[in-house]
């Protein structure tokens, strides 16, 4: 078992096409196979992503208002112009917030389930059953059920609290305090992801041979350093990856903020602005301009995110 | 030592019980009352008189309601195993030939498949309906399977490409100086041992393509392919939003990957967790 | 190896099919003025009618009617989508009176006097001057929807009061008794999230103080602190900051208020509530532990009774529709008295479309009142003709949706504390300005 340290598998090996023999034409020396392999993906990705976020991107540098036509170019204009509106500058921050909060809960309880459930144990699949389960709920109903729970004047939490006598009144957890709110509103997204995160980290686990928990077990290692030495660096991949869903999961969140706090400027994400001002003031163009913003920002801390965590696995 | 580990575990999973159970027990709790009931003060932790009133508002009966339910329940179906499917087969090809073969543009044609990723949904929404619209596609099944795929397929990649690498590939070479072609490594030698990725990855696809809202909002008009998720959040009225039956259509809603992952359960315990480890 | 030519030539190829795609027209089919024999497909967020109207609508028109209920939020989403890709998705659809102004700009929908005898509706229909603008009307309303305000009479009369407050120096002062006689502890609702009912309930009480939110240019009219609207605002945050409002509602959203409060007895009143309520909701035993406590009040104004803010929802024709023809059929049809009536209950369970109470043609209302099925119908009706009158009366402006954000932002952060009222009015009024002037 190997663990290289190249990042998105980089790898050199010589490639099983003929070698090219005299008297071969051309297209016999190509090796079609890996082409006709990727082919549909290629298609499916060039022209239903591709092509659409180039229409995008392109379009971001031109005002595209219904209200206000003809569609022209403005340079930099949408860009201009939503660095200068105070209510997106403030999403911005709230969705860093979201980022941060969202990332860290969900990757550290995504690592914790899938150790929990790595091993064989009576009803295992039961509770893998259960723990995707929160990702099947429908968005609508999460935000309706968590708004019941969160609700400042008949929620649960509040019920709760008051029936085991640590609260004398209810309190609101929604709307009055900015940092508050936003974790409150970031748990609910946190409780919807974990699964895919837990799932992922798990899947990337099933490889891990018992003999090298046996061994080191033999060894006298305790169960945390194993944990810390064999299970944490060999889920690198799994990690990076559910990192990474979890960055796009949290910097895009729309409905929970939406539902459980409306448009408050104190804890709007940036994807509830970009609705606001595509769908309700028709700016299309600065709707593409936040889009293209959020894409390049996804792209930069992915790509950080994936050369610190993730590491080339082989066995 | 073992005892110690088994504790820790014990505790895992109460946690992740706890963490899934406790909002959904109050979601199966408000879906089993009035909402009269419900938004008590202080609230009610168990229905005072249960009544399956609303799921058979939801379900039962030729009412517009339920004829609508059970139409996008079939349509959600169909969509998202379309999609589970086409996605885990391209991207399974496509993976082994990243992880195994060179070929020019290899590396460009990767890092472009997962920088889609990157994309926001709202960026590519309107673009994709005008694409759709051109080729005639809106409210068909196809287009939405498409529009899934598309989006899918780079998760979808990344993961099998993962596991594929990191296999050991003294089998496939072992494969390979037995005479056997690549396509049969692929099939015999690849694949088998790839299962557990595969699984992950259609699980995984499966729920992406269950939750999805934004985009089958868009592409479906009518009954004839909305999914069960957008015809649940049109329960919400104008003026009142019926909170039990809400609760209840999301207690449906999530039944069935249950039910599906409980039937399933063999397939998925041999498939998903029996590891490479050999 | 991914060379920098590679990278090129592959952005290049994929620019070109980004030109060739855009390039191509929306798959633009010509719409067809058949009526007989098509199916048309009628997306509202209402259900439907129940199937044996529908069915004798196709049988007397031979127009099948392909229902879809999406929910409003949505279903704005869709509208605006649809139109900017240029694709159809409805042949008639939700016209709100809200977008009157921003789809009448748009040119997203027909004009219905082509298709309809607009001048004779508007008799029948106070509310139809809602949705004309520019000389055309876009939509025709088909429900009869205000703000009105609604009282707990049972929690009134533990607290004392018996006769109902006039003036809303009187609806406070009875509420304030209320509090203090610890029938509720918190007898007001006003839903101060961050949405739409917000900015309704604002108008409504604006309304109350007497006056008009913007002028016939969109110029605000609530910027004097003596302003009918400054007094408003400045009413309805010292509401909860006196405690009149609970306080959790600073989260909570119209219809979550109406539920979660109303209906369960733990506020008294609604000063801004929507029409209907009573008979939709708080009659409701499924729904409510009030029954037969709440009643409609005539808006306590200033000086004595004041008006309602109409807010009706409207149907339309969409620009993209395949047969406006058939669907113009379908609006009068949908729209006629008798049906209005049917469906609103006047008629038997068996005609009865969910969720619909307020007939817009005043025949149909007359008629659902004279068969004693309008749940508070005399008051209701009263209401209606005499004191229902329009959010604008120049018509919703074109930026709407972005002046209501405004609107529902900032008095929610002036409830929240982080903002005066003054500077929330201010921050009201300077969008308002930089909206009308077209910047």
């Amino acid at each position: 078992m190997t663990v290289g340290t190249t990042a998105l598998g980089e790898r050199t090996e010589p490639s099983h096409s003929p070698s090219p023999r005299r008297g071969r034409t051309w297209i016999q020396r190509i090796d079609v196979l890996p082409y006709a392999l990727v082919t549909p993906l290629a298609l499916f990705i060039v022209l239903l992503a591709l092509v659409p976020a180039g229409m995008t991107i392109v379009q971001s540098f031109y005002r595209v208002q219904p209200l206000d036509p003809p569609n022209r170019f403005d340079g930099f204009g949408n860009f201009r112009r939503l660095f200068a509106d105070t209510a997106i500058r403030t999403s911005l921050e709230n969705t860093a917030l979201y980022m941060v909060v969202g990332v860290a809960l969900s990757t550290v309880l995504g690592i914790a389930f899938a150790v929990t459930l790595q091993r064989r144990f009576f009803g295992r699949s039961l509770v893998i059953a259960v723990l995707i389960l929160p990702w099947a709920l429908p968005g609508v109903v999460e935000g309706l059920v968590w708004t019941g729970i969160w609700d400042a004047n008949t929620g649960l939490l509040n019920s709760v609290l008051t029936s085991f006598h640590l609260i004398n009144h209810y309190h609101v957890f929604l709307g009055q305090n900015r940092l508050l709110t936003i974790f409150a509103i970031e748990i609910v997204q946190v409780w919807q992801i974990t699964p895919l995160s837990a799932l992922l980290i798990l899947a990337a686990l099933q490889n891990v041979p018992d003999e090298l928990y046996e061994s080191a077990h033999l060894d006298g290692c305790s169960p945390w350093a194993s944990f810390r030495r064999i299970t944490l660096p060999l889920a690198r991949p799994g990690i990076a990856i559910a990192m990474v869903q979890a960055l796009i999961a949290t910097l895009n969140v729309f409905d929970q903020p939406y539902v459980l706090n409306g448009a408050a400027p104190t804890a709007a994400s940036i994807t509830e602005q970009t609705y606001f001002v595509s769908f309700q003031n028709l700016d299309f163009g600065e709707g593409y301009a936040l889009s293209l913003l959020i894409t390049v920002v996804t792209l930069v801390v992915s790509i950080g995110v994936v050369g610190l965590i993730y590491r080339q696995v082989e066995y | 030592m073992f005892r110690k580990r088994s504790w820790g575990r014990r505790i895992g999973i109460l946690v992740i019980l706890g963490w899934s159970l406790v909002p959904l027990y109050w979601t199966l709790n408000t879906s089993l009352q009035n909402d009269s009931q419900i938004s008590a003060k202080p609230a009610h932790y168990v229905p005072p008189t249960p009544t399956l009133h609303n799921f058979s508002s939801l379900l039962s009966g030729d009412g517009s309601i339920p004829t609508t339910v059970r139409q996008s329940t079939v349509n959600i179906f169909i969509e998202c195993g379309a999609a589970t499917i086409v996605t885990v087969v391209l991207a399974t090809l496509a993976a082994y030939a990243f992880a195994r073969m060179t070929f020019r543009g290899r590396k460009l044609l990767f890092y472009a498949v997962l920088a889609t990723m990157a994309f926001p949904a709202y960026t590519t929404l309107i673009p994709l309906y005008r694409i759709m619209s051109d080729f005639s596609l809106v409210n068909t099944y196809t287009g939405i399977v498409l529009v899934y795929v598309s989006g899918f397929l780079p998760l979808a990649t990344w993961i099998l490409h993962n596991y594929m690498s990191s296999l050991p590939k003294s089998i496939e070479e072992a494969g390979a100086v037995d005479g056997a072609g690549r396509m049969q490594v692929l099939w015999h030698i690849v694949m088998p041992l790839a299962i557990p990725g595969i699984i992950s990855t259609a699980i995984i696809t499966f729920l992406f393509a269950w939750a999805q809202f934004l985009f089958p909002l868009v592409l479906s008009s009518d009954d004839s392919t909305q999914p069960l998720t957008v015809v649940i959040a049109a329960l919400q009225g104008r003026h009142t939003v019926p909170l039990s039956l809400l609760s209840a259509a999301g207690v449906f809603a999530l039944a069935i990957p249950a039910v599906i992952a409980f039937a399933l359960n063999r397939y998925i315990v041999s498939g998903l967790l029996s590891g490479s480890a050999k | 190896m991914t060379s920098i030519r590679s990278v090129r030539a592959a952005a290049a190829g994929i620019c070109v099919l980004t030109v060739a795609v855009a390039g191509c027209s929306g798959g633009g089919s010509k719409a067809s003025t058949k009526t007989s024999g098509v199916t048309i497909t009628v997306a509202l967020a209402t259900p439907p009618p129940p199937k044996a109207a529908l069915a004798a609508f196709t049988k007397q028109t031979g127009i099948k009617v392909n229902w879809t209920n999406i929910d409003w939020d949505s279903l704005q989403t869709k509208i605006a989508a649809a139109a900017t890709a240029k694709t159809y998705f409805a042949d008639a659809t939700d016209v709100d009176w809200s977008r009157v102004g921003q789809l009448a700009k748009l040119n997203w929908f027909y004009p219905m006097e082509s298709y309809v005898d607009t001048k004779a509706l508007a008799k029948q229909m106070p509310q139809l001057s809602s949705f004309t603008n520019g000389g055309h009307v876009i939509g025709i309303p088909y429900d009869a929807s205000f703000l009105v305000t609604t009282v707990n009479k049972n929690l009134f009369a533990k607290a004392g009061i018996t006769t109902m407050p006039k003036t809303i120096a009187q609806y406070t002062d009875d509420l304030k008794q209320i509090k203090a006689k610890g029938v509720v502890q918190y007898p007001l609702n006003i839903p101060f999230a961050a949405a739409e009912g917000l900015s309704t309930y604002w108008y409504q009480t604006t309304a109350a103080f007497g006056g008009p939110i913007l002028d016939g240019s969109g110029k605000p009219q609530f910027t004097s602190p003596s302003s009918p609207g400054y007094k408003a605002a400045e009413w309805m945050v010292d509401a909860i900051k006196q405690g009149l409002v609970p306080p959790g509602n600073i989260n909570v959203a119209d219809t979550q208020g109406q539920q979660t409060l109303m209906a369960k007895g733990n506020v008294a009143s609604t000063f801004g509530d929507y029409s209907g309520n009573v008979g939709s909701l708080y009659d409701v035993p499924s729904s409510s532990s009030v029954v037969n406590q709440v009643e409609y009040l005539p808006t306590p104004g200033v000086n004595g009774v004041g008006p309602n803010m109409s807010n009706p929802d409207g149907i339309g024709i969409p620009r993209q529709a395949k047969y406006p023809n058939a669907a113009a059929k379908f609006i009068q049809w949908f729209t006629q008295a008798g049906n209005q009536a049917d469906f609103a209950g006047a008629n038997g369970p068996s005609k009865v479309m969910p969720g619909y109470f307020l007939p817009s043609q005043l025949a149909g209302l007359a008629e659902l009142t004279q068969k004693g099925k309008l749940i508070g119908g005399a008051e209701l009706a009263h209401l209606l003709k005499t004191s229902a009158k329009p959010v604008f009366p120049q018509g919703a402006p074109s930026w709407y949706p972005e002046f209501s954000r405004a609107v529902y932002t900032n008095l929610h952060a002036a409830a929240t504390g982080s903002m005066s009222v003054g500077a929330a009015i201010k921050a009201i009024a300077d969008q308002a300005n930089s909206l009308a002037s077209g910047s």
